[in-house]
């Protein structure tokens, strides 16, 4: 307990909270770009055209059947690799977080899908019927709408990201794991570092378990 | 010559093998108003959406105003534009207010301002009775509330003709004279009408003219007053033996 104590000095908690800011920012991109990339998949796997069905299919079964880990490391550190002919420069933590992008985005595809299926067929119709365009129907009546339904879950979403934002460690990006890992190499041992670390994921954690219930519960009101 | 407003040209669809409208085809004229009766399964439902452009028949044709409604041609949404359709089930848009419910395709489609959808809105609001609903959100209003807010969202866009799919059959029936209501006057102020009820009184005081369908064929298509009072064929009597209490 005393070493534990010790080692909260002003210049260790920085460091450790400057790795938790990076591992929220990470999270926030990474939620953000993937719910880009999971109306756009979404959409594909929900269309009619054979071609765009399968195109969205491939990119969900590409990363939604392979490790995260591995997916971070093939854009990170293989494509680099691979690309150094060219003569190019990467800066690997931004190709990890494209990696984390591709992968939030492919899960984002299926729980879009499900919201959007979910919503009744009576609301297309009732578009179809008053002339609104395809896009028209998406953005004013079925994307709202299926929105409502999964936004718990991308709360939830959220939180799995920071964590798995951890992950980046493995390429030499700044975040939360990275800062006690270091901070457990410089002194004494890495148990308490990394139980500080782990606290401060389980703060987050509570916060956003929070937010979430404060939203199921908004939400719930206009049902 | 004078086309029609609506034609439907032997018409038939099926379903997964199963026929649902069979060789069907029927004349309506501006002003009329026709009601499709029949029992449950007989392909009313099916008919009036083939009409409406959200179900595509095998064979034969739907004319409106003498365009054929063809899902294909680049027109296909502007014919459909000139027909309001009310659903068994209203179909409101549960993320928006009435307001806006009514005027999002007049903006979005028809490109009026927020200022004169709104005016618009007003006035249809007006018609059904339901002003002082129009910052409620379609989950506090009753259903009968509701197929009133669908039917003035329709006319919003004010189309030529207005087609009702079972518009009363999901309510309680307190709740159904206020929407027979508001569809009868509309009908006297001259819109064609085309609705498939359950709802004999309706049918029989409001429609000038009915079509009675079975097993997906149209069997009998006569005025009101004779087919209530003296129905040509047999199946017709029969059916109205039954529904009649």
């Amino acid at each position: 307990m005393n070493a534990f104590i010790e080692f909260l000095t002003l210049d260790n908690l920085t460091y450790m909270l400057f790795g938790l800011v990076w591992s929220v920012i990470y999270g926030v991109i990474v939620v953000l770009v993937g719910t880009i990339l999971g109306i756009i998949g979404a959409a594909l796997k929900i269309s009619k055209h054979k071609v765009l069905q399968s195109i969205g299919g491939l990119y969900t079964t590409v990363f939604i059947g392979t490790p995260m880990m591995l997916q971070i490391l093939f854009f990170a550190v293989a494509l680099p690799q691979a690309l150094s002919f060219t003569g190019m420069r990467f800066e690997p933590t931004t190709l990890g977080v494209v990696a984390m992008c591709l992968n939030a985005g492919a899960y984002q595809t299926e729980l879009i899908r499900s919201g959007i299926l979910g919503v009744d067929k009576g609301q297309w119709e009732a578009t179809e019927t008053l002339g609104l365009s395809y896009f028209q129907a998406m953005r004013y009546v079925i994307l709202p709408q299926a929105f409502k339904r999964i936004i718990p879950p991308l709360i939830s979403e959220f939180m799995t990201l920071i964590k798995d934002s951890s992950l980046l460690y493995n390429i030499g990006a700044i975040e939360l794991t990275a800062s006690a890992s270091v901070l457990g190499s410089r002194s004494a041992g890495i148990m308490i570092p990394y139980l500080d670390a782990g606290i401060m994921y389980i703060v987050i954690y509570l916060i956003l378990s929070r937010v979430e219930k404060m939203a199921e519960r908004r939400l719930a009101v206009s049902d | 010559m004078t086309n029609s407003m609506i034609k439907v040209d032997h018409i038939t669809k099926t379903f997964n093998g199963f026929t649902a409208v069979n060789d069907a085809s029927l004349e309506i004229e501006k002003g009329e108003i026709v009601c499709l009766i029949g029992p449950s399964g007989s392909g009313k439902s099916t008919l009036i959406r083939c009409i409406n452009g959200l179900e595509h028949p095998e064979t034969g044709k739907v004319y409106i105003d003498g365009e054929e409604l063809d899902p294909k041609s680049g027109n296909f949404a502007q014919i459909r534009r000139k027909m309001g359709f009310v659903f068994q089930h209203f179909n409101l848009f549960p993320n928006m207010t009435v307001l806006e419910n009514l005027t999002l395709a007049p903006v979005k489609v028809l490109g009026k301002s927020q200022q004169e959808a709104e005016d618009v809105a007003m006035k249809y609001l007006q018609v059904v009775g339901l002003v002082e609903k129009k910052d409620e959100y379609p989950n506090k209003l009753s259903g009968g509330q509701k197929q009133r807010v669908a039917i003035a969202r329709a006319l919003c866009l004010e189309p030529e003709m207005m087609l009702f799919d079972e518009p009363t059959s999901a309510l309680d029936p307190e709740m159904v004279l206020d929407v027979l209501n508001v569809m009868k006057e509309l009908a006297n102020e001259g819109m064609t009408m085309i609705v498939v009820t359950h709802e004999m009184g309706f049918a029989k005081t409001v429609a000038n003219r009915v079509v009675f369908l079975e097993d997906g064929k149209i069997v009998e298509d006569t005025d009101a007053k004779t087919f209530y009072e003296n129905p040509e064929s047999d199946r017709a009597k029969d059916f109205l033996s039954k529904v009649m209490y």
